[in-house]
């Protein structure tokens, strides 16, 4: 990870975000896991960033020579698991 | 950070981005500062609407009407790609007496210019085939249209800096120093500016920086819930809201009857943002289950195909809202150099690029193109 030249490695594999473009967010100003998100797409597919959120936070860490316990890690919400629109709009039992 | 600049924005949002890059275009001195990060808060919690049906048929409508034209030439003026698209957009309709509303609606819509043409049911399924049986009409715009609103603030940022704009993230503003009615200084959590001019674009937060020059604005945040789905193939051609939105922005009264409406897009990833609830909870940006099961409710109502689709993230933003549904833009009597430009509710992303034009104009020639009277802060003080 911390050879630059490998820039179309994939961190995100729900969005194919590669480290590249992590790295540009980076350059570009995000210092969070969440502004890396909102820029990338990074951890916003199927899992919601449960396996990449971490290592975004160590890329972050390491650029920006910050230690990993001040990097914001993403906001977890619901759902934990998918559930679909017509589970959750369905009549109550 | 510096300690002098010419002009000071608050708020590190949509608005407060377009404000920073339009004033750096007219190399104009800026620094804007922000609380957390930029696009941190309303501007990220919220849909990609460029919708002209949705705004009142006068000066709003014709601002917005502004800010479309702009959009259309904002990817190259900005250099990267927001995800615009010129895709259309659908006001459905569900009942007769919403049929009615609706009719007189776009009426006066389109003596201001908008193109927009009312349908019947059956018509509105041969644009949107997957609007439910129960439809009775539609209104359609061909020139409403979405974009990603977080590309949106990041490429307005971006930009601006480029051009030599100041941003400072992670620096919250404590205190406005105000002297013998003239704002002079801008005092921060990293020490303190001096200027002359100070913009408050800190949406549902404005409120708290007007108390520190002593003003009372009237924006109150407005808690929406939305979904957004997995990823599917192409199911919707245009942006839709349902006619019951529109009633529930311009007149809470009607949501009684109508409910909160319902909004939806489809976006460049193919994941759907459904919206939203319309809560008045302080600045709470928990979702409910009861908040999330009434859209889900609702959207399956209206398209019911989208039953099947995966919920992947749910999430709440704070719209801020102004009692007669109208932004806050334009210079305060009382207190010289300063300028409002927020309260623009569920509106910001579709008005960012005029609101930020025309509050350049105001700081560099002290008038504007479109005439802010409408949209003063005194309007509240009859």
């Amino acid at each position: 990870m911390n050879d630059r030249n490998h820039r179309d490695l994939y961190i995100c594999r729900c969005e194919e975000v590669t480290l590249g473009e992590i790295d540009d967010a980076i350059a570009a100003g995000a210092s969070t896991v969440q502004e890396v998100r909102r820029r990338t797409r990074a951890g916003m597919g199927l899992c919601q960033g449960r396996t990449c959120g971490r290592i975004v936070a160590q890329i972050i860490s390491r650029r920006t020579g910050r230690p990993m316990e001040e990097i914001t890690p993403a906001a977890c919400r619901p759902p934990v698991r998918t559930v679909t629109l017509g589970e959750m709009g369905g009549d109550e039992p | 950070m510096p300690h002098t600049a010419d002009v000071v924005i608050i708020g590190g949002g949509v608005i407060g981005s377009s404000i920073a890059y339009a004033l750096a275009v007219r190399r104009i001195p800026v620094l804007l500062l922000e609380k957390r990060g930029i696009c941190s808060a309303t501007s990220c919690s919220c849909e990609g609407f460029v919708f002209l049906q949705s705004k009142k048929p006068g000066v709003h409508l014709r601002m917005a009407l502004e800010s479309a034209r702009r959009f259309k030439s904002l990817e190259d003026e900005l250099e990267t790609g927001i995800e615009y698209v010129n895709c259309g957009g659908m006001v459905a309709i569900e009942s007769r007496e919403e049929f009615e509303a609706m009719s007189v609606f776009a009426e006066q819509q389109l003596n201001i210019g908008l193109d927009v043409r009312l349908l019947d049911g059956q018509s509105a399924r041969t644009i949107e085939p997957e609007l439910s049986e129960r439809i009775a009409g539609a209104t359609y715009s061909p020139q409403d249209s979405q974009v990603n609103p977080m590309l949106l603030t990041y490429a307005f940022i971006d930009k601006a800096r480029k051009l030599g704009a100041q941003v400072c993230t992670e620096t919250a503003v404590t205190a406005i120093g105000v002297q013998n009615g003239a704002v002079e200084s801008v005092i921060t959590s990293r020490g303190v500016i001096q200027t002359r001019v100070v913009i408050n674009a800190a949406g549902p937060f404005a409120p708290e920086i007007g108390r520190m020059a002593g003003l009372a604005i009237p924006i109150t945040p407005r808690r929406g819930q939305l979904i957004v789905t997995e990823a599917a193939p192409p199911l919707l051609k245009s942006v839709i809201l349902s006619a019951a939105y529109i009633a529930a922005k311009f007149n809470p009264d009607c949501a009684r009857w109508a409910g909160e409406g319902i909004s939806v897009e489809q976006t460049a990833s193919g994941n759907l943002v459904i919206g939203s609830t319309r809560e008045f909870v302080g600045y709470d940006t928990a979702v409910t289950a009861q908040g999330i099961k009434a859209v889900s409710r609702r959207i399956v109502s209206l398209i019911p195909r989208l039953a099947g689709l995966n919920i992947i993230r749910t999430f709440a933003g704070l719209r801020p809202y102004t009692p007669d549904g109208l932004p806050i833009l334009g210079a305060v009597e009382g207190v010289e150099g300063f300028i409002m430009a927020a309260g623009h509710e569920g509106d910001g992303i579709a008005l960012s690029p005029v609101t930020g034009d025309l509050i350049a104009q105001l700081v560099d020639k002290g008038r504007t193109d479109i005439s802010l009277d409408d949209f003063g802060l005194e309007r509240f003080n009859a």
